[in-house]
């Protein structure tokens, strides 16, 4: 479900940046990077086999 | 480099960032490849690139929109670095299908890396940044507009699909099945 909400904030921050104001769709990237950092963070919890 | 020029080079990005969306698509449908939760924090943070360039074409080139497309970059390269890592064992045979010899998140990394220096590139051409409304057509004439509606159609057809495959809940480790859609059957 993040994974759908993280595309459609993406979607919007892109509709913004073409249509709205410049801060509104600046904010909304970073707020997107955020959560997508959040997203990675929480996900990247199983422990490396590395071969080296 | 003048601002008309590096807009033009803008939507090109843009058509580049359409044609990975485009590929992932491909693997998805045609070959019948589910992404896995990776794969689709890279697809996201491939369609957060865009988002930069499209700002650079409706209100000019600005340092700031670059960076915006620097940072989605950097951290789609961690997101890619990760899987690559995930699957470096000798005998793993890696996520899905390789293209080329590589599998997607290895052209994932390789697609973020050429971002980073291409973005890194432009942004050597100080003279697009100068102040030149007359020069600029309004929201870059018909190629950029194109470039981006397309870009957002595809991200917004990734909201619908990447729904139908992962449901209200938590995505699977390894998808083989659209939840939404096992569910309506």
């Amino acid at each position: 479900m993040e994974f759908t909400l993280l595309f459609l904030a993406t979607t919007i921050a892109m509709l913004v940046a073409w249509r709205g104001q410049r801060p509104l769709a600046l904010g909304l990237f970073g707020a997107v990077l955020i959560a997508c950092v959040a997203t990675y963070l929480h996900h990247a919890t199983d422990t490396l086999k590395l071969s080296f | 480099m003048t601002q008309t020029r590096a807009i033009t080079l803008n939507a090109l990005s843009l058509y580049a960032v359409a044609l990975v969306l485009a590929a992932a698509y491909a693997a998805q449908f045609i070959l019948q490849e589910l992404p896995c939760p990776l794969c689709l924090l890279q697809r996201i943070l491939f369609a957060a690139l865009a988002v930069g360039p499209i700002l650079n074409i409706r209100f000019g080139p600005r340092p700031s929109h670059y960076a915006m497309s620097l940072l989605a970059a950097v951290a789609g390269a961690v997101a890619s670095t990760r899987q690559v890592l995930l699957h470096i064992m000798p005998g793993d045979a890696g996520y899905g299908s390789a293209l080329l010899g590589y599998h997607y998140y290895t052209w994932a990394l390789l697609g973020f890396i050429t971002a980073i220096v291409l973005v890194a590139a432009i942004l050597l051409f100080d003279h697009q940044f100068e102040e030149n409304k007359a020069v600029l057509p309004a929201t870059g004439g018909a190629f950029a507009q194109t470039a981006v509606w397309l870009v957002i159609a595809l991200t917004a057809v990734n909201v619908v699909t990447t729904l139908l495959e992962c449901g209200f809940g938590a995505c699977a480790d390894n998808p083989l099945v659209y939840e939404l859609l096992k569910h309506a059957a």
